[in-house]
């Protein structure tokens, strides 16, 4: 029994010791929403995937050139969270906001468009890391009374077309995360 | 032999930073160091931050369709480009940066390899510097800073450059239109 419990003891050290550093990493999705959460003092609320219906339904095909419309991002790879009816006011210090975010997403993801305009607490955070043969993409948009977090992942031809209008490119992908195409 | 000595001795921390100034600006490469410019993001209307890697170049840069002439064209400028970096700040008001500001780019810019080829414009208008680095008649890499009384813009684009196609890469990856600079260096030369 000793021996059983000692074991025991011994693989739940192990686990311990082997996952949590990962989990403490983080994963990008999760850590942007914390550095949102504790920057502005909101909170977020997940959205379940059929409470989106109604939602915006934009068409991204005009970003995307000519033919119908075509999904950005992969069945199934979409993450999002919402910040609804929240203020988001930087205080002169958007700055420090996007520090904060450089430095806790650094070290997994590359940060590849960031567009500011404080007048406005208008910001937008694109970052891109490999996902096997595609690319997951995480898009953070904020504005005065609402924030989006998403996830995707998407691949690289896609990912091609979109870094030619980075400018764009977050909008075209939240857009897209949260359309309705029922 | 003692005064050879102490000379020496007293040169030597002028020495040593001469010799680690040149060791640092050929071991820079035309990579700029330009996160410092961030702060400015608190005082500006507008900031746009673009940072397209090598990796991520060289992975997507292969999916430009060569059927699209546009696509085709592109993914020809693209070819050996290592990575493209650009920094545009829009203020308000005039006076929201300083000269101070870009030393720290200029400096790195005054660095061995970096010669600037283009400077044009006046003080009402942007003016535009295009920088290039040269390794004979390679281009490593080129910098573009466009100052304006409220408007600061930098580009930096890193691998051999075609400065005659430059313009395809225009409104694209978030590079502003640098070739009229250009062009009006071709026509003065």
């Amino acid at each position: 029994m000793k021996r059983k419990t000692a074991y025991l003891i011994l693989a739940v050290t192990l686990l311990t010791t082997l996952v949590s550093p990962a989990t403490a990493k983080g994963d990008g999705f999760n850590d942007a929403i914390k550095i949102i959460e504790q920057f502005y003092h909101v909170k977020h609320q997940n959205i379940p995937l059929l409470a989106r219906a109604g939602m915006k339904a934009v068409r991204t095909a005009a970003r995307m050139k000519g033919g119908d419309y075509k999904r950005l991002a992969e069945a199934g790879s979409v993450r999002v969270a919402f910040f609804e009816d929240q203020n988001f006011d930087s205080r002169g210090q958007i700055a420090s906001f996007k520090a904060s975010m450089q430095a806790t997403l650094s070290e997994a993801w590359s940060p590849l468009v960031q567009t500011l305009a404080p007048k406005n607490e208008e910001q937008t955070y694109i970052y891109v890391r490999d996902a096997a043969d595609k690319f997951h993409v995480l898009v953070v948009t904020i504005e005065r009374h609402e924030a989006t977090v998403v996830q995707a992942t998407v691949a690289p031809e896609i990912l091609a077309q979109l870094m030619k209008d980075p400018n764009e490119m977050g909008k075209a992908l939240t857009e897209d995360a949260t359309i309705n195409d029922n | 032999m003692k005064n050879l000595f102490q000379t020496t001795w007293k040169l030597a921390p002028v020495l040593l930073l001469l010799v680690g100034s040149a060791i640092t600006g050929r071991a820079q490469g035309p990579k700029l160091q330009i996160d410092q410019l961030d702060v400015l993001a608190n005082k500006a209307s507008e900031t746009v931050d673009v940072k397209l890697d090598e990796r991520l170049m060289q992975t997507t840069a292969k999916f430009f369709s060569g059927k699209d002439p546009d696509d085709a064209e592109i993914k020809e400028v693209l070819k050996g480009v290592k990575g493209i970096y650009v920094k545009r700040f829009e203020f308000e008001k005039e006076g929201e940066y300083s000269q101070a500001d870009l030393e720290s780019i200029r400096l790195q810019l005054r660095s061995p390899g970096w010669n600037r080829i283009v400077s044009v414009g006046s003080k009402k208008e942007i003016s535009i510097e295009v920088y290039l680095m040269q390794n004979g008649d390679q281009i490593e890499g080129m910098a573009v800073l466009g100052t304006g009384a409220r408007e600061l813009t930098v580009v930096n684009i890193i691998g051999p450059v075609d400065l005659n196609r430059l313009s395809k890469l225009e409104g694209n990856f978030g590079v502003p239109p640098v070739g009229d600079a250009i062009r009006e260096r071709e026509k003065k030369k």
